[in-house]
């Protein structure tokens, strides 16, 4: 059998293309996430306008003095939507740092401690990832008011199983090893061991579930904004897409820059940080 | 014949096993959970308590009214008596009132249902069968230009906004070309009969179907696609090179047999999450589902009915978990307990 996919040269090639992928990846996100919070730190300086100030008559199309039009109230949409950046990126990065310490926090405690502690965190672990996920983050968002605090809070508190796991199993190869054991033999404090050396090693870890969270957050801040959930004076590319819907820009030519815009930047500034996740998972664990 | 007898019994043996006690517990336990959340949150939440459990306007009630309702809905009980009650309700399968719709929350959720299973149904499907196929070519032909350009794509699709996704179907399709209808599942107010109104509800579905399978691909496609790639790497596959099986039946008969186990915990998980993704999809397409009842009751603060939907969406997602495993021995037998 010599099937044109077995033959040296060709795997060989496609080994290099294979272990290249991952960094090119790593690299065009870290492009894309540089680009967006460069936008959202310099916003005052980029935007053309006060995204809250009426500076023109609703629902202008495209012109030199608004690139994208003006909304439903006269705003003008390019300097929202270059305000909205600042939303995005902050709930995103928040929500999973919140994440982060929940499922680190845990995840270490199950790991190092897996019988009776690990089993019951764990059983908690479950019921949040069997929980229907959505429709419980609204059931939430809709009880505890629309702030930004509030969406930060609630995405947080969902999205810490997944990186709990994750670092649980990588903590419960960790304290079998000799090091640990050393530590342990030696009658070196629980506190301390956990501290010095399995933290440490999680780090790498943990670093690939945090932006892999931020990654889902971005896209869960959009959904909640875009349902009406989200913080009412903050503006956000999902609220403002909650304006398209409900003034029914879509049905009218407006959705060229009125929909479009804000929507591809949700994606990409998801994308980015997904891109980021990918190269650092393939790196710590190449599964390709 | 003997044998397939023999080999049938085995499966109904492994069936029985997997009904595993631990995992039922859990989903148990799941369900006490979300009766609890449902029954706290409300009562934890500052506000009007009437108006967040019951989900009427305090101010618009007199003062007779609110008694009623207050006895209705048994506030005025101890809180424990109104938690059991609450069970009592869920158990018999009485979700409670709609004050502002003025129904029964029951009748609402049988209306809605149909529909969301209708299109979560479609939708699973194409996504499933998609992912499976491209995550399985991928693999195959793992580190080439094709799987590269693939994944890159899948990764892309993950980050898409379905509700942002459906706005954009709907401009192109329903408002620039006019091929499909923008909102609803039905024409209203058309006495269609026959093939015009099967096509009616298909030209409905299409939108949403599309949007909800888009989103679901990129996760099959994954699970699959890894899956492949740790079965190619076992002694098995090699052995089936060597006794000299042609590269199609190594591809369909081994590695994607094999491979496609994993995928079925997959597609059980992203049910739940296309059951919940409706919630956003069918309040874009105005589609008259269970989502859109979610969304209709957060906007009307009609809490009760969001809180029975909730419990509703749980408990798919507890079902597609059972099915899942029970359906797992039978797809790889290796999992079955002697």
């Amino acid at each position: 059998m010599t099937a044109a996919g077995f033959d040296d040269r060709a795997v060989r090639r496609a080994i290099r293309r294979r272990s290249r992928l991952p960094t090119v990846l790593g690299l065009a996100g870290a492009a894309i996430v540089g680009a967006l919070l460069f936008t959202a730190v310099l916003a005052p300086w980029l935007a053309p306008y006060d995204p809250k100030e009426r500076i023109a008559r609703p629902f202008l199309p495209p012109s030199s003095e608004h690139l994208l039009g003006t909304n439903d109230v006269g705003h003008d949409l390019l300097s929202e939507i270059i305000f909205g950046s600042r939303v995005s990126l902050l709930v995103g990065l928040v929500a999973a740092t919140v994440a982060l310490l929940i499922g680190t926090t845990v995840g270490v405690l199950a790991g190092y401690y897996p019988k009776r502690l690990g089993s019951t965190l764990m059983r908690g672990v479950d019921v949040i990832l069997i929980l229907p996920f959505l429709p419980l983050l609204i059931v939430l968002a809709a009880y505890l008011g629309r702030s930004l605090l509030n969406t930060i809070l609630v995405i947080g508190v969902l999205i810490w199983a997944e990186p709990a796991r994750i670092i649980r199993s990588q903590v419960l190869s960790l304290r079998s090893r000799e090091y640990v054991l050393a530590a342990r033999s030696m009658g070196a404090p629980d506190r301390w061991t956990i501290l010095r050396h399995i933290v440490p090693r999680t780090a790498l870890l943990a670093t690939g579930s945090f932006v892999r969270a931020v990654s889902g957050a971005i896209l869960l801040e959009a959904a909640l904004s875009f349902l009406g959930l989200g913080d009412p004076i903050q503006k956000s590319w999902g609220s403002t897409l909650y304006w398209a819907q409900t003034r029914g820009a879509f049905l009218t030519p407006a959705w060229k820059w009125w929909v479009l815009p804000p929507g591809l930047l949700i994606m990409l500034a998801s994308l980015g940080f997904a891109l980021i996740a990918f190269s650092l998972e393939e790196r710590i664990n190449p599964r390709l | 014949m003997g044998g397939g007898e023999v080999r049938r019994s085995g499966r109904v043996e492994g069936l029985r096993r997997q009904i595993d006690l631990r995992r039922v517990a859990q989903y148990g336990f799941v369900v006490v959970v979300a009766v609890t959340l449902n029954f706290l949150l409300p009562r934890l939440m500052p506000g009007n308590p009437l108006a967040l459990i019951a989900g009427v306007d305090v101010g618009l009630l007199d003062p007779d009214q609110r008694a009623e309702i207050v006895a209705r809905v048994g506030l005025d009980a101890p809180l424990w008596q109104q938690y059991l009650r609450y069970w009592g309700g869920i158990l018999t399968g009485d979700f409670g009132y709609s004050f502002r719709a003025n129904r029964p929350i029951v009748e609402m959720i049988w209306d809605r249902l149909p529909w969301t299973l209708l299109i979560t149904g479609l939708s699973l499907v194409v996504s499933a069968v998609t992912g499976v196929v491209l995550g399985a070519l991928s693999a195959w032909r793992r580190g080439t230009k094709g799987d590269l350009s693939l994944l890159s794509g899948m990764i892309s699709v993950e980050s898409l906004p379905s509700f942002w996704l459906g706005m954009v179907l709907i401009s192109v399709f329903a408002v620039q070309w006019g091929l499909l209808p923008s909102f609803g599942a039905v024409t209203p107010a058309s006495d269609l009969v026959g093939w015009a109104h099967t096509w009616d509800i298909v030209s409905h579905a299409i939108m949403p179907v599309t949007a909800l399978s888009i989103v679901g691909t990129p996760g099959v496609y994954m699970t699959m696609r890894y899956s492949m790639l740790e079965t190619l790497g076992e002694d098995y596959i090699r052995t089936a090179r060597a006794k000299g099986a042609g590269e199609r039946r190594v591809l369909f008969g081994h590695v994607a047999r094999n491979a496609i186990a994993p995928v079925i915990t997959v597609l059980a998980i992203r049910l739940g999450f296309a059951f919940g993704g409706t919630v956003i999809i069918e309040t874009v397409f105005s589609y008259p589902g269970l989502g859109r009842l979610v969304f209709e009751a957060v906007a009307g603060r009609d809490y009760p009915v969001m809180q029975a939907a909730f419990l509703v969406f749980t408990g798919a997602v507890l079902m597609a978990n059972l099915a899942a495993d029970l359906l797992y021995p039978l797809i790889d037998p290796r999992t079955r307990t002697s």
